[in-house]
């Protein structure tokens, strides 16, 4: 059993790499996801734990247990800026975001959970000679946070919760130096691992039967990575410029996130609800990275970024065709956080619009089989980093295909 | 489980499709590109590190073009008259390394035979760049003949001329049809008298009046035949590596007895010759200068021809003056300027006149003089770590070329309102460090 927990746990780990709106993930429930991943104010399962905590204690049965993966597959095609015919294509690993959510009731009142979750993610890889590699060749970043989270349901129409959240980093950068030798370019790559802690508080109110409205905030996580392993690879002309053993220092913050939601229950079938999402990108302002050794080839870098906190609008339902199936679909607007005058092909987050569709089914009572669906659509456009002088048009397209299992008792 | 097979149906349909980029097709606008011609210099030939070899070739701003005007209509081979290999006429030079960040530069190796060998059977070819070509010897008939003797005409055109004994390399040209030309002519006019540090001899300055008359028979020439094209002009060599890497006080004395010494041999003064602690400026040969030397003004510009060895070695510019070889002093900086100026207006009134868009090559070097960065690679035009300058200081990388064939595309599409697809510049090498 031990064993077994530990080869779960292990695979878990791998599988944590994936990409969306910035480089933050928000795959956590396959029923949500099937309704354009509103879930704020909905009480469906443990996953309230991730989505609102104040939401757990209205979860009617006793013991929750829910978990699913989403295998993503994200595509990105960048043409130089016209006239041009050159034209590249990221070839990026499938990213496997997963969840796994746990609550019991302790009493009437206080619900405990367990959420294990991979809040944000990159995986992007590009052609190793491409146009853009003195930015970026490839990209791994991972972040799995563990939750432990209390619920207390006030009364009847009041609940309240929070959770501690403990986050693992783990980032892999590799770039060209248009620093060529016999061998081609010179290289650097970046690898390091953090950890972090935030929180994750939120209410949820239900002023009739029909009606329910939940709030909740995410803390931003501040990974920083210490003394990463700075690799370079230059022509041995320059070496003395480039030390070997050299490490780096560098911090990038995740947004904090505030969710408004609202759902109605139309009848008892059919349930209508949105979701507005403040993700408070400002917070990563620039990308630093400093190094242990500095040369005169070789500063600190301080790169621009200025993301923009943006609003996401979300809307979504579902319909419960009989006691086996329900029917789920939603859509939203993600609007791209990334200045356009600080675009870069490392984290290519386009004006967002995006469809999903889910489906629910009961095999037997208290098991579901959750399955759903989100296509993502980043809007062609033109932009630039311009400290380097990198523009071209990007456009992005997402496909996630999600399938979980949840189980009450 | 119908939903579910939507489902899964979706899924597959949807993991099978990629985004694609909406642009529109590029377009030749006004100019018709079928057949592309070249004309010009070593610049155009792709000329680099002191010679032309195979790779420099492939890599010339004219098969860039040739490329790009794949996309807007240009048809079939753009045959270069390519080198056997890399050795050129065994000039070339490579860079092996870096002594207390001053690169190690070398000669290349010995020329292969068969590079100096007539390959003009196997032509036509669409790259008529020619290294050492002047304004005037464009329509120079029998500028490839080896028949009348070694200095009499250029080995290079002699590689590919048509019939030596008649061609000229505006007849050759000619006689391709072109369609479409790109002329970049002139910088040898000036440039070689100042390289050979303003020597004159053979390579005297061109008039201003041969100069004009020439450009003026080639362009009238070209659009009598129907062509349409693009001009470019000199850049001033204050924008190459090859005037502006060697300081002109590149001795640092500080020792006392040895600044004494010194002082004393030049009669303490006398000759109006000094050293003092510090940087020194080069004593160099002056015929016009007491003694025939005198040292070097801030204003004058030491050669990277000079043999920086023989200034330890020899003494040269402290015991003896520096050959004038590797000067340019004030008078001939002056006409070298002059020169410049009046080519540039006369290449800039034969364009206009004959509605010929000109890139403004020397406005470009100018301005890269203060650095530019492109999609993450820097430029300027400092000697090695500029990026832009081969390993000769005076002709271009091919990353260099490719920012001067965007250049051109530039110039033609606004000129003729067409979309001929820039060269993406990343694609092509720089400086390869050892």
């Amino acid at each position: 059993m031990q064993k077994r927990i530990t080869s779960i746990l292990a695979l878990l780990f791998l599988a944590g790499n994936v990409l969306a709106g910035g480089p933050q993930v928000s795959l956590h429930g396959q029923k949500q996801i099937g309704m354009g991943l509103i879930g704020t104010s909905l009480s469906l399962d443990a996953s309230s734990a991730f989505y609102n905590p104040g939401a757990l204690a209205f979860l009617n049965q006793k013991t929750y247990i829910s978990f699913g993966i989403s295998p993503l597959r994200s595509f990105a095609v960048y043409r130089t800026t016209q006239p041009s015919v050159y034209e590249a294509r990221t070839n990026n690993p499938i990213g496997t975001p997963f969840y796994l959510y746990a609550s019991t009731q302790l009493t009437k009142k206080l619900t405990i959970a367990l959420a294990v979750n991979t809040p944000y993610g990159n995986s992007l890889k590009w052609d190793k000679n491409w146009a853009g590699r003195y930015e970026i060749q490839d990209l791994s970043l991972e972040c799995i946070t563990m939750q432990p989270t209390l619920s207390y349901k006030v009364n009847d129409w009041l609940g309240i919760g929070a959770g501690f959240v403990y986050a693992y980093g783990k980032v892999v950068l590799n770039k060209a130096l248009p620093l060529g030798g016999t061998n081609g370019d010179g290289t650097l790559g970046i690898k390091g691992t953090t950890n972090t802690t935030g929180y994750n508080v939120g209410i949820k109110i239900k002023p009739t039967s029909k009606l329910e409205f939940g709030i909740d905030y995410r803390s931003k996580l501040s990974m920083t990575l210490k003394n990463a392993t700075a690799d370079f690879v230059v022509p041995a002309s320059m070496s003395t410029s480039f030390p070997a053993g050299n490490t780096v220092n560098a911090t990038l913050p995740l947004a904090a996130n505030l969710d408004f939601g609202g759902s109605y229950w139309v009848d008892s079938k059919l349930m209508v609800g949105f979701s507005l999402n403040y993700v408070m990108w400002n917070v990563y302002d620039s990308l630093k990275f400093d190094f242990k050794t500095n040369t005169s080839q070789l500063p600190n870098v301080h790169s621009p970024r200025e993301y923009k906190s943006q609003m996401i609008y979300r809307i979504g339902g579902q319909y419960i065709l009989n006691n086996k199936i329900t029917l789920r679909a939603g859509t939203y607007y993600d609007p791209s956080p990334c200045n356009p005058n600080y675009f870069t092909p490392e984290t290519p987050s386009l004006n967002n619009t995006a469809f999903s569709c889910g489906l629910s089914y009961s095999p037997v009572k208290k098991v579901s089989i959750d399955l759903s669906f989100l296509y993502i659509q980043g809007t062609q456009k033109n932009l630039t980093f311009t400290p380097d002088n990198f523009s071209g048009t990007y456009k992005t397209r997402f496909y996630i295909p999600g399938i979980g299992v949840s189980i009450n008792l | 489980m119908k939903f579910n097979i939507i489902i899964l149906a979706l899924a597959v349909l949807a993991f099978a499709c990629k985004p694609m980029i909406d642009v529109p097709a590029p377009s030749a606008g006004t100019a018709n590109f079928t057949t592309y011609v070249s004309l010009g210099n070593s610049l155009t030939s792709g000329y680099a590190d002191g010679d032309l070899f195979r790779s420099g070739q492939l890599n010339s701003y004219p098969s860039m073009l040739a490329t790009q005007f794949n996309f807007v209509g240009r048809a079939g081979d753009f045959k270069q008259p390519l080198m056997v290999d890399e050795t050129g006429f065994g000039n070339r030079v490579k860079f092996t390394g870096m002594v207390a960040g001053v690169p190690t530069i070398v000669p290349y190796g010995a020329a292969n035979p068969a590079n100096f060998a007539s390959i003009a059977s196997a032509g036509p070819y669409y790259n008529m760049g020619v290294p050492g070509a002047k304004s005037y010897h464009l329509p120079a008939v029998g500028y490839g003949n080896p028949a009348n003797g070694a200095g009499n005409y250029n080995p290079y055109f002699a590689r590919f001329a048509v019939n030596p004994a008649t061609s000229s390399i505006l007849s050759d040209a000619l006689a391709l049809h072109p369609t479409f030309y790109s002329l970049w002519i002139g910088n040898n006019d000036v440039l070689l008298y100042a390289i050979d540090g303003g020597n004159g001899g053979a390579d005297a300055i061109t008039s201003l009046a041969t100069f004009t008359a020439s450009v003026t028979a080639t362009v009238t020439a070209l659009k009598a035949a129907g062509a349409k094209g693009v001009m470019a002009n000199i850049p001033d060599i204050s924008s190459l590596p090859f005037f502006n890497t060697v300081p002109y006080n590149p001795l640092y004395i500080t020792d006392a007895t040895q600044l004494a010494q010194l002082n004393a041999a030049y009669g303490n003064g006398a000759l109006g010759i000094s050293f003092t602690s510090g940087y020194n400026r080069l004593v160099i040969a002056d015929p016009l200068a007491p003694m025939g030397m005198r040292q070097i003004k801030s204003t004058e510009l030491v050669l990277l021809s000079l043999p920086t060895d023989s200034l330890k070695l020899k003494g040269w510019g402290t015991i003896k003056p520096v050959p004038a070889k590797y000067i340019l002093d004030e008078s001939e900086l002056a006409s070298i300027r002059t020169a410049t100026t009046n080519f540039n207006a006369s290449l800039a009134t034969i364009a206009t006149a004959n509605n010929v868009p000109m890139i403004d090559m020397n406005a470009k070097l100018i301005q890269m003089k203060a650095g530019m960065v492109i999609s993450g690679m820097k430029f300027n035009t400092s000697f090695i770590s500029g990026g832009l300058f081969s390993l000769d200081g005076i002709h271009l990388t091919p990353r260099g070329y490719a920012i001067v064939a965007n250049y051109f595309i530039d110039g033609i599409n606004s000129f003729y309102n067409s979309t001929v697809p820039r060269v993406e510049i990343s694609g092509f090498p720089g400086i390869v460090f050892p």
